[in-house]
């Protein structure tokens, strides 16, 4: 054993050497859907993902706000409008759905299973070029 | 964060998952804060509802950073000692808080008769 425990080639956290710890029975396991206690390093970084969809989530609103407040020379009221709601709009889907992934991503983690495709990037995607695309388009003809 | 450490934050992650999950969240208190700012934009044309958004958005920055020092100490748990607890209402809190102003700020939009 002294032999195995020398052959450590680098320190990993405490709680990584336990494992598989049994989830214990408590209202969240049931929610996260049972499994094994994922490595916790791995549960903080789909935390700070979580984090960052929801800090996308909020430069969301700031787009929207932004273009709401601040574009009244440049579009008219209808564009103005329509593109500030399909930011905020935007912006509740990703934070909304980021809860989502963030609870996918944690039952595949103790399940051992593949992790689940991002359904959140497309609205990201799609939204963001829609919106940049508009803009381009009313902003061009403006001049 | 200025004050000194207590026993129980020291654990042997050299990732330093701990610290880094404490600082993603309070990149997002920032965030919401900024937001809160932004939102102060609209309270001359949308009176109490733009008032609501700001002091939403202000107070969910203020309560991440208040309970900041709780959750490190937590994730500084689980790493150390692999405690199965998730902080799930910490998780769903900050999704739906976010959801709910963006449907706010989406009905002042479409609906307050602002002179947009």
């Amino acid at each position: 054993m002294s032999v195995m425990r020398s052959s450590k080639t680098r320190p990993v956290p405490d709680a990584a050497r336990s494992r598989p710890h049994p989830v214990k029975r408590t209202f969240a396991s049931r929610i996260l859907g049972g499994g094994n206690e994922p490595d916790p390093r791995f549960t903080l970084a789909n935390e700070r993902t979580f984090l960052a969809w929801i800090r996308t989530s909020l430069a969301m609103f700031g787009g929207g706000i932004a273009v709401e407040a601040f574009t009244g020379d440049l579009l008219t009221v209808d564009i103005r409008k329509a593109v500030a709601v399909l930011l905020l709009v935007m912006g509740l889907l990703i934070a909304g759905g980021s809860f989502f992934r963030w609870l996918n991503v944690e039952r595949a983690m103790r399940r051992q299973s593949p992790l689940p495709m991002p359904l959140i990037l497309p609205i990201l995607a799609i939204g963001g070029a829609f919106v940049g695309g508009v803009l381009i388009l009313v902003v061009s003809r403006s001049n | 964060m200025l004050r000194p450490r207590p026993h129980n934050s020291h654990h042997s992650d050299p990732g330093l998952q701990p610290e880094r999950t404490d600082l993603a969240w309070r990149r997002t208190a920032l965030s919401l804060l900024t937001v809160s700012a932004l939102f102060l934009r609209w309270t001359p044309l949308d009176g109490w509802v733009a008032v609501m958004l700001v002091v939403g958005a202000g107070a969910a920055a203020g309560i991440t950073v208040l309970s900041q020092r709780k959750r490190y100490l937590f994730a500084v748990r689980k790493v150390v000692t692999a405690d199965s607890s998730t902080p799930l209402l910490a998780m769903f809190s900050m999704s739906f808080g976010v959801s709910a102003l963006a449907a706010i700020g989406i009905f002042t939009v479409l609906f307050l008769p602002a002179p947009r």
